[in-house]
């Protein structure tokens, strides 16, 4: 590169397979009040420094595909960070404080091993986030706080461990994905019929869950159509609330020993 | 120890005179050693006793006094330095040795300076203090922490005590209501003003404020208030500007002062991207049940920006590129194809299993 204009300010940074285990030694980051995106996917990164957050301008930030086991407090200080994505790292737990992200619309913490423990208490006051994809972590359970997620369009929660969802769901009226396929699942609460979850601009996955048997022949015989139309009828509601008090034995979980978000020590290649 | 000179008055260091003996000394004998004193002798004249110059001398150490300074404490006299050691008292702040002015209260000993409210850190050596819950408080601070104590309040303004009941909130702090005038008329607050929005009202004018006005029929709305476009609406008269049809609760999107469907906003200004949230203006990308801006289409994961010719692989309903795709973990990739064969399978028995729709190609 020859000709490289000197004044112009690098906005977009990418940085992606490039076998980087400092992040430091990232150019063009680093005193650059300019930088708007940054991508970091695909490189061996074990830790965020707190000076992340002195990317002021950053809007977008990936981290898709590294080692990291810890976030800095400082990240959710990031005022104009609109789309984060950590997926397929190997998170255990979320820094303090992690829900104050001012303007976050899309959060991607896919394939990490966080549970519903992992949660800072103040985590889904996100008011402003579109978009959240959980899928492939060890989810339980759902707080029904997630019920403060009111401009909320995406939840992923695919191949978790999950045993019931929160009624709160049911509040969030702009929801239109939902996908709950791969979990532990045997009822939903009525309420989730309130959402327009089943129109053709909708997504909702139900697979892989060891449904009753009402839910499970609607599933095979209509689909997810089917589903929603059985848990909004009177029948439902009276199963549902004769449902919650019997104990019903709780289906194993899935063995997850090969996901490399489990790896603790580093695989020298 | 009781040492009544050591409360709250002077301790001074004394100056022993030193004479040469002159005549009319010859009756007197040395306050130590009980001696008489010879020609050549060097007296020590201290109010009233003598002393032969080498028995003046400190009661602890037996050394003469630096400078000629003592202090005496029960007829002894000591160095300034045993002194301090044996008696001086320390301060209960500071710990340091206390020499002069000493103030004794809550069962220790002061500098002066050291003796202060425990509130404002005003001096208390001269005003006097009041107990007050273990603590020395000036007579300010003991008053308003009754006040609080009793649930009185006190003015954030005046710090004046408020009576019973005669406090208003504003911004979290208590006042008197006369310190305020109401925002819109003017009047000199009462109790019965109210707070909105960080401002403060007389009840009347909170009053006509407070019902709001619906922005299409004007009239009061005492049900179910939606707020939207900066007016209030009853839930039925906020409708879309095309359809006319009231949202109920249902997404709506605004633009330009004017509320839409989802169907007329995007048939008036188009679709939403999925990546930057705002209209797409001009030309859309469409897939995987949304829409992007053609600037705005890429990899989710690696954010890599791609265009319609591109080829990428659907995951949670996001677009993956190749590489992104290739480098999932072997395990995922067998989960992902093991449900997109299943998903293949289901549709088609569900095609076989409801006999009025047709096989679709
Ligand atoms: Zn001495
Ligand atoms: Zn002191
Ligand atoms: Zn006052
Ligand atoms: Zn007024
Ligand atoms: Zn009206
Ligand atoms: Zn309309
Ligand atoms: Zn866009
Ligand atoms: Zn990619």
């Amino acid at each position: 590169m020859g000709k490289e204009k000197k004044n112009e300010p690098i906005a977009e940074v990418d940085y992606v397979d490039r076998n980087v285990v400092n992040i430091k030694s990232v150019p063009h980051v680093w005193d650059n009040q300019a930088l708007t995106r940054l991508s970091l996917a695909h490189n061996k990164l074990t830790e965020i420094p707190p000076d992340i957050a002195d990317l002021v301008n950053l809007e977008i930030l990936s981290l898709w595909n590294n080692q990291i086991t810890e976030l800095p407090t400082s990240i959710s200080t990031m005022s104009r960070l609109k789309i984060l994505n950590i997926g397929m790292n190997r998170l255990s737990v979320l820094p303090r404080g992690f829900g104050s992200f001012p303007s976050l619309e899309i959060l991607d913490l896919t394939y990490n091993n966080l549970s519903e423990k992992s949660l800072p208490g103040n985590f889904f006051f996100i008011s402003t986030l579109r978009a959240l994809y959980l899928g492939d972590n060890d989810f339980e359970m759902l707080p029904g706080d997630v019920r403060n997620l009111t401009n909320l369009q995406i939840l992923v929660l695919r191949d978790n461990d999950l045993l019931m969802m929160p009624r709160e769901l049911g509040d969030l009226q702009k929801l239109r994905e939902l996908h709950l396929q791969g979990n532990r699942l045997t009822t939903l609460p009525p309420e989730f019929g309130a959402l327009d979850l089943v129109s053709t601009k909708s997504v909702l996955r139900l697979q892989h869950n060891p449904w009753v048997p009402a839910i499970q022949e609607q599933l095979d015989a209509r689909g997810c159509q089917g589903v929603w139309e059985y848990i909004r009828s009177e029948n439902y509601k009276y199963f549902y609330g004769r449902q919650e008090v019997s104990n019903t034995p709780v289906p194993p979980k899935r063995n997850k020993d090969r996901k490399i978000s489990r790896q603790t020590a580093k695989t020298t290649c | 120890m009781a040492p009544g000179a050591l409360d709250s008055s002077a301790v001074n260091g004394n100056n022993g005179d030193i004479a040469q003996l002159a005549h009319g000394f010859e009756n007197l004998f040395c306050n130590r050693c009980s001696e008489g004193f010879g020609v050549n002798d060097q007296v020590v004249n201290s109010s009233g006793q003598v002393w032969h110059s080498d028995c003046f001398v400190c009661a602890q150490c037996f050394q003469p006094f630096p400078d000629g300074i003592y202090f005496e404490f029960e007829g002894r006299k000591y160095c300034e330095h045993d002194f301090h050691v044996l008696y001086a008292p320390c301060c209960g702040k500071c710990n340091e040795f206390i020499v002069g002015r000493v103030i004794k209260a809550m069962n220790a000993s002061w500098h002066p300076e050291c003796f202060r409210c425990e509130l404002c850190d005003k001096m208390l050596a001269d005003i006097g203090f009041l107990r007050n819950a273990g603590r020395a408080l000036c007579r300010e601070c003991n008053e308003r922490e009754k006040a609080a104590g009793a649930g009185r309040y006190v003015c954030h303004k005046c710090h004046a005590m408020i009576e019973d009941g005669q406090h208003i909130k504003f911004r979290g702090d208590t006042y008197h209501p006369y310190h305020f005038k109401c925002k819109r008329c003017n009047i000199e607050l009462t109790t019965d003003s109210r707070e909105v929005g960080g401002e403060l009202y007389c009840l009347r004018c909170h009053d006509t404020m407070g019902i709001p006005i619906c922005g299409a029929c004007h009239r009061p709305v005492e049900e179910r208030v939606v707020t939207a476009l900066g007016k209030h609406w009853h839930v039925e008269h906020f409708v879309c500007s095309v359809c006319e049809k009231p949202f109920l609760g249902h997404r709506h999107y605004e633009r330009r002062g004017l509320a839409f469907c989802e169907a007329h906003y995007h048939k008036q200004f188009g679709n939403i991207c999925f990546k930057c949230g705002d209209p797409c203006g001009g030309e859309v990308f469409q897939a995987l049940q949304k829409c992007w801006c053609i600037k705005c289409f890429g990899c989710s994961f690696c954010d890599k920006k791609m265009d319609q010719k591109t080829k990428f692989y659907e995951f949670d309903m996001k677009p993956a590129c190749k590489r992104c795709y290739d480098r999932f973990p072997v395990e995922l990739k067998k989960r992902i194809s093991e449900s997109l064969k299943d998903r293949d399978a289901e549709e088609s028995r569900r095609r076989s299993m409801s006999p009025g729709t047709k096989n679709a190609v």
